[in-house]
């Protein structure tokens, strides 16, 4: 349920890549048509938020996908990328720019179906459908569709999706979400790597009790507790499939066997990718993806700032040039937004993250100060270091508009109020006796954490705290606030959903029993009302009544406990060249949706 | 006894039938310290076969002399007046490439340290042939012929072996040798040797100045030997010039200098001289102060500082008047040729033993 | 001249083998578990320790480095698959082979430096020439207060200046990039022509100072004056004598120039996204990938190392003192 550090830091330091696999959602999004102004698009993807994401049926798994209006077959894109692909196999893809290169490459039982009005679905993938549950929610049936196969033409089976659920299993398996084995094997940690130690490499299967695959089409889970949001989870691009005929383990991380309507011709890891059609993808089985471009070349070591400028110059190659990951950097958004031969070739979106400043429940034990922490703090100051509307969105609590059934609240009044009530704080303060109380507040020494820093400092400082800021480096930044008895009373951090359910969201970030060194729970909060409340949703097998009990939690969090206040949901703009068709942003990939794209002739 | 026909401070018309002529030369340097007068109106002749020998100490301006002869000094930093006459040539003002024309072939240097003055990244042959070449337009092959030719001549053994090695595959005095042949490639008519022997030991300085006669004998050149050695000198030259602060402050054949020297600073070269036939624990007695600035000589005589004799000239004139040299024989001295004599006699001719 | 290069390349072992033991001791140093890079999100302690065994980091630090450096020489079979001498194991990044990714990232780095090599010295020697041969002219003034501009420059500023200059606004040069010459030389040359320039910018400046600084010495030496005295022509002198006396600081300090180009250009690797030597050596730094750290700290120091053996032999043909002694 953790996000690794690397993905915490670079959200707290400039929101820019997100290392997320799958997230956010909770319907619309931008549709299909590019938007001519900010405003339109914000409203927009705020108004769709407020649909419903959709478990599909059969007719809504069928391909083949809903051609995208315009679009011309053939080309080639160019895709400016900042990291290489570290894994290739789905079992160790978790990030979200391998995610993004999962869904052109690799299919699972299900995934995301973005129509052209804008409209998501989780539907089957490989399989018929989103799956069918049974026996309350603990048994799930899959069955897949006709005419799937393997680059090389293989059918893909049943024996492969089993392949790929007992490989996981396996010790070199480290990277890949641990939900699937977790649920199985009825585990915390990674204490699941029990049930098989050594994956199936050595002839050992999961019982039929837990995993059947009574034929070649049909494959059965059998969870020990319901699992409600299983569609979500194997839309995941870490349970995609593996060919059981083809699995080299550790090599196979660098030449995986595709799916997808792509196939890898040449990786050069850390400089290139080309990405051709895979000519035994059968569109007619695929509801979600298309097949436009010829190629893709992606190059890496693209920061921000160069696929911007590279993009805003399209110049010559530069018109057919997109990224998939790389947001518009701060510093060039102005100019982007500000002309509109540019801005018309942008995207935008939610990314899944919420931030928050956390009070460290363990030395703030104080509600008073704690509530005065909260009112005091200036959230504008982290939402300008974030490049402001383009990169952020006031947060009036820690579930993200992208989560399915978000209510939009500000009980704490902290979006309406961005500059902070320095007043009302210090009269808490003064009331409760607690003047110049001192704080220390840890912050990461990137541009960005040292600008809001200051602000927020001053602003405690003013409301009646006696603030000593500690300069904290970023590459350790996570180590040490995450550690338990952490000499710090305030700090910055960061979460994002796996999926859009705020059962990633809560129980990770606010259950007490969970506090560990490194956990999530930086704020360290223990207590018996939130962790009584996440057993009780947690067993609820009504989706709709589980999404309100949920955001009643958030409300009762933000306003009775207080372990932090949240700050800014993330946002971002990307940009592409003018030959470039198709640009939707996909709230479910937190970028531009790559299946969609094609060049304009 | 062929030199010096006019006082210097008239900077007369260079003299008729010498074969180099020098009248009334000015080198200044400008520094960052400010204008160094190194050779401050200087003016002498120099006869075909002949051998001028000029001595003094450093920083007298004796190279810097003979650097101006041959036009090396660098014009950006140099300012040179007077005249400079060869063989009725004009050569202050004349272009580079008519000094370049003269350079190695009519008038060739020899410089002191053959160590420094030999270029370390080419070979001997090479370095002798070049000139040759050059000057003669011959080819690379009878440079090198020559060059053999040259360092059999300045008495270097199997010359055709050596010809193709480097400088410092040569002891001290075949690498002076090797320079001699270089300068004498083609035959120049004047030669110049600054301190020739100076980095030599005693047999081979003999064996070099031996063979600067024996060269001299053949091809008729006019040498001037540049010394502070009156020792060296005396063995060969046929004239000395002494020089002091810029200035030349005696002239005279050679053994009218050893004899009777007449300038105080003369005397004083002659006492600080080591003898061959002296007595080891007799102390010499070397000049006492240090050669003055040339930055700001000193008024009057510039030996005045250091000379013990001013006394007898009486009135401080020694420190206000620059005294002239006179025409032919004579030093730049405002003793009286009677005081010169006596004061010779008495003091400084016993001492000499 | 054997018995020379003998002697250096055993002193350059033992270079290099103190240099290897000092970034392998100096990476665990560091308190950061190189782990945590391929503990993706379920970072428990046990995932940890699956992960410091399939890394080989369970063993203790010297043991780790007496494997790694044994390795090198006698290959070794990894899980990641098999690994022949030169070994230096797997990248704990991405679990690519660190000797093959060298490699391919050499030639990158290779036609960096060498293409602005040419273009360094064909100015930084040209103008540093022609300063000291107009010494104290106006041509002289206006060159070397010129390099003195150039020499504070910074890559990092240049290097998008340009970029904005003539490709983004104007077009004027293609978008820096890396063609291999064998594949297309035109575009190798087009790709690769502002990168070149970028990066002799401050090496032309040092090498105009250096030029001009050592020619006015040479042209004070004696035997240059010997030359001239002999007669020959001021180009003869300047080219010949003074210029041959000039190429032992240059071919020096070339060596160690071009001995840490090869290493990689870093900065400007970085600025023109070129993927060579020097952005993987960023790479690893920040990803605590040991081996291919250690793969490219051996490999630049070996760059550096032999360029300074090689120097030592080209002042053998240069200077025949030190060639005949």
């Amino acid at each position: 349920m953790r996000r690794t550090r690397t993905a915490l830091l670079a959200t707290v330091a400039a929101g820019a890549l997100v290392l997320t696999a799958c997230s956010s959602g909770g319907g619309g999004g931008n549709s299909t048509t590019e938007n001519k102004d900010a405003k339109v698009k914000q409203s927009k993807s705020a108004q769709q938020l407020a649909g419903q994401i959709t478990f599909g049926d059969d007719a809504a798994s069928k391909g083949p996908a809903e051609p995208v209006p315009g679009a011309t077959p053939g080309g080639t894109m160019n895709v400016l990328e900042r990291d290489s692909y570290t894994h290739l196999d789905p079992g160790q893809i978790y990030v979200s720019n391998e995610g993004q290169l999962a869904t052109l490459i690799h299919r699972g039982l299900t995934t995301y179906k973005l129509d052209n009005a804008g409209k998501y679905t989780v539907v089957g993938d490989l399989a018929t459908n989103s799956g069918e549950q049974s026996d309350g929610g603990k048994t799930w049936t899959y069955h897949l569709k006709d005419g799937i196969k393997f680059q090389d033409g293989t059918p893909i089976t049943s024996k492969d999706i089993r392949w790929s659920v007992e490989r996981l299993f396996a010790p070199f398996i480290t990277n890949g979400p641990a939900y699937l084995q977790q649920w199985l094997a009825n585990t915390a940690g990674t204490d699941y790597r029990k049930l098989l130690p050594d994956g199936p490499y050595k002839g050992a299967h999961l019982p039929d009790t837990l995993l059947s695959t009574p034929d070649a089409k049909t494959i059965v889970f059998h969870f020990p507790k319901p699992q409600t949001d299983t569609p979500y989870l194997f839309a995941m691009p870490g349970y995609s499939v593996v060919d059981s005929a083809k699995d080299t383990k550790q090599a196979y991380d660098k030449a995986p066997v595709a799916s997808g309507p792509y196939m890898i011709k040449n990786f050069d890891q850390g400089k290139s990718m080309t990405l051709v059609k895979n000519p035994n993808w059968d569109p007619n089985t695929d509801s979600a993806r298309h097949q436009y471009v010829d190629t893709f070349a992606i190059t890496f070591n693209h920061q921000a700032e160069d696929s911007t400028k590279r993009l805003m110059s399209d110049s010559g190659e530069n018109q057919t040039s997109v990224s998939f990951d790389n947001a518009v950097d701060t510093d060039n958004t102005p100019k982007v937004v500000g002309d509109p031969a540019i801005y018309k070739r942008t995207v935008a979106g939610y990314q899944p993250f919420v931030g928050q400043i956390d009070f460290n429940m363990k030395r703030l034990t104080d509600f008073d100060v704690r509530k005065a922490l909260a009112l005091a703090i200036p959230t504008k100051a982290v939402y300008q270091a974030l490049g402001a509307e383009y990169g952020a969105e006031y947060a009036g609590g820690f579930l993200s508009p992208s989560l399915a059934g978000y209510q939009k609240a500000d009980p704490l009044g902290k979006a309406a109020n961005p500059n902070g009530d320095a007043a009302a704080a210090k009269k808490i303060l003064t009331d409760a006796g607690k003047l110049n109380t001192k704080i220390t507040y840890a912050y990461v020494n990137t541009t960005a954490g040292q600008q809001y820093s200051v602000t927020i400092a001053t602003a405690l400082k003013a409301a009646g705290f006696d603030v000593q800021r500690k300069e904290l480096p970023s590459d350790t930044y996570y180590d040490l606030i995450g550690k338990v008895d952490n000499q710090y009373d305030i700090y910055a951090s960061a979460w994002g959903a796996d999926w859009p359910s705020a059962s990633t969201v809560i129980p990770p970030v606010f259950d007490g029993r969970t506090i560990a060194d490194q956990a999530p729970n930086y704020a360290h909060v223990n207590d018996a009302h939130i962790n009584s409340e996440i057993d009780r949703i947690e067993a609820l097998t009504d989706p709709a009544a589980a999404q309100k009990a949920w955001f009643d939690l958030n409300t009762y969090i933000v306003t009775k406990v207080i372990p932090g206040v949240p700050t800014v949901y993330y946002k971002q703009l990307q940009l592409f060249g003018s030959k470039v068709g198709g640009a939707v942003y996909n709230n479910m990939f937190s970028a531009i949706d790559a299946t969609k794209l094609f060049v304009k002739q | 006894m062929t030199t010096m026909t006019t006082p210097e401070d008239a900077a007369p018309k260079a003299a008729q039938g010498a074969f180099l002529s020098v009248r009334d030369l000015y080198v200044r340097f400008s520094t960052e310290d400010g204008i160094v007068k190194a050779v401050d109106g200087l003016s002498f002749d120099l006869q075909r076969g002949q051998t001028l020998g000029i001595v003094g100490e450093s920083g007298s301006g004796k190279s810097v002399t003979n650097l101006a002869v041959l036009g090396l000094h660098n014009p950006a930093t140099t300012e040179i007046a007077g005249e400079i006459v060869l063989d009725g040539q004009e050569l202050t003002g004349a272009s580079n490439r008519t000094l370049e024309r003269l350079r190695g072939n009519r008038m060739a240097m020899i410089f002191q340290d053959s160590l420094t003055a030999l270029s370390p990244y080419y070979t001997v042959g090479r370095q002798i042939a070049e000139p040759y070449v050059k000057h003669r337009g011959a080819s690379k092959r009878e440079g090198r012929e020559r060059a053999i030719e040259m360092l059999e001549k300045v008495g270097i053994p199997q010359p055709r072996l050596r010809v193709d090695d480097y400088p410092h595959q040569f002891s001290g005095g075949m690498r002076q040798r090797a320079m001699i042949a270089m300068a004498l490639v083609c035959n120049p008519d004047l030669l110049i040797a600054d301190e020739p022997t100076t980095a030599l030991d005693v047999t081979v300085q003999a064996q070099i100045l031996d063979l600067l006669s024996d060269l001299q004998q053949e091809f008729g050149s006019a040498i001037i030997l540049i010394t502070h050695d009156l020792g060296v000198v005396s063995k060969v030259a046929d004239d000395l010039l002494v020089m002091y602060a810029g200035r030349a402050v005696e002239r005279g054949s050679t053994r009218q200098l050893l004899t009777e020297p007449q300038h105080p600073y003369t005397w004083g070269l002659l006492g600080s001289m080591p003898r061959l036939m002296s007595d080891v624990n007799e102390q010499l007695t070397p000049i006492p102060g240090a050669p003055p600035s040339l930055l700001a000589p000193p008024p009057g005589c510039a030996f005045h500082p250091r000379c013990g004799y001013t006394d007898l000239v009486g009135g401080g004139r020694c420190a206000v008047q620059r005294p002239d040299l006179p025409l032919g024989r004579g030093s730049a001295c405002h003793l009286t040729d009677q005081q010169k004599r006596s004061v010779f006699i008495e003091t400084i001719q016993p001492r000499l033993g | 001249m054997l018995r020379f290069l003998v002697r250096r390349t055993l002193g350059a072992v033992v270079i290099l083998l103190f240099i290897s033991a000092f970034t392998f001791f100096l990476f665990f140093a560091i308190p950061h578990d190189p782990a945590l890079l391929s503990c993706g999100k379920n970072c428990t302690p046990d995932n940890l320790k699956t992960i410091h065994h399939n890394l080989g980091l369970d063993h203790p630090v010297p043991v780790q480095y007496y494997l790694f450096m044994v390795r090198i020489f006698t290959g070794h079979h990894f899980a990641a698959g098999n690994c022949p001498a030169p070994c230096f194991g797997y990248s704990f990044a991405n679990s690519e082979p660190v000797w093959p990714t060298l490699i391919d990232r050499l030639p990158t780095t290779l036609s960096l430096a060498l293409g602005s090599m040419v273009v360094f010295l064909l100015f930084g020697l040209g103008t540093g020439m022609l300063a000291a041969w107009r010494r104290g002219s106006a041509v002289d003034k206006v060159l070397s207060s010129a390099s003195l501009v150039l020499s504070s420059m910074q890559i990092y500023f240049v290097g998008p200046l340009v970029l904005a200059l003539l490709v983004y606004n104007n077009h004027i040069l293609d978008q820096p990039k890396y063609v291999p010459l064998t594949q297309n030389p035109v575009h190798w040359f087009s790709g690769l022509i502002i990168p070149w320039c970028v990066l002799s910018i401050l090496f032309t400046a040092n090498y105009t100072r250096m030029a001009r600084s050592t020619m006015i010495e040479q042209l004070q030496e004696e035997h240059v004056r010997t030359a001239r005295a002999k007669g020959m022509s001021g180009a003869y002198v300047f080219f010949r004598y003074a210029w041959r006396g000039s190429l032992i600081p240059i071919v020096t300090i070339l060596g160690i120039d071009l001995g840490s180009l090869l290493g990689g250009a870093m900065i400007t690797e970085w600025t023109f996204q070129l993927t060579g030597l020097g952005r993987l050596a960023i790479d690893s730094v920040t990803k605590t990938d040991l081996p291919m750290l250690m793969g490219v700290m051996l490999f630049s120091s070996a760059m550096i190392v032999l360029f300074n053996i090689l120097v030592d032999a080209v002042y053998a043909f240069i200077d025949p003192r030190i060639r005949l002694s």
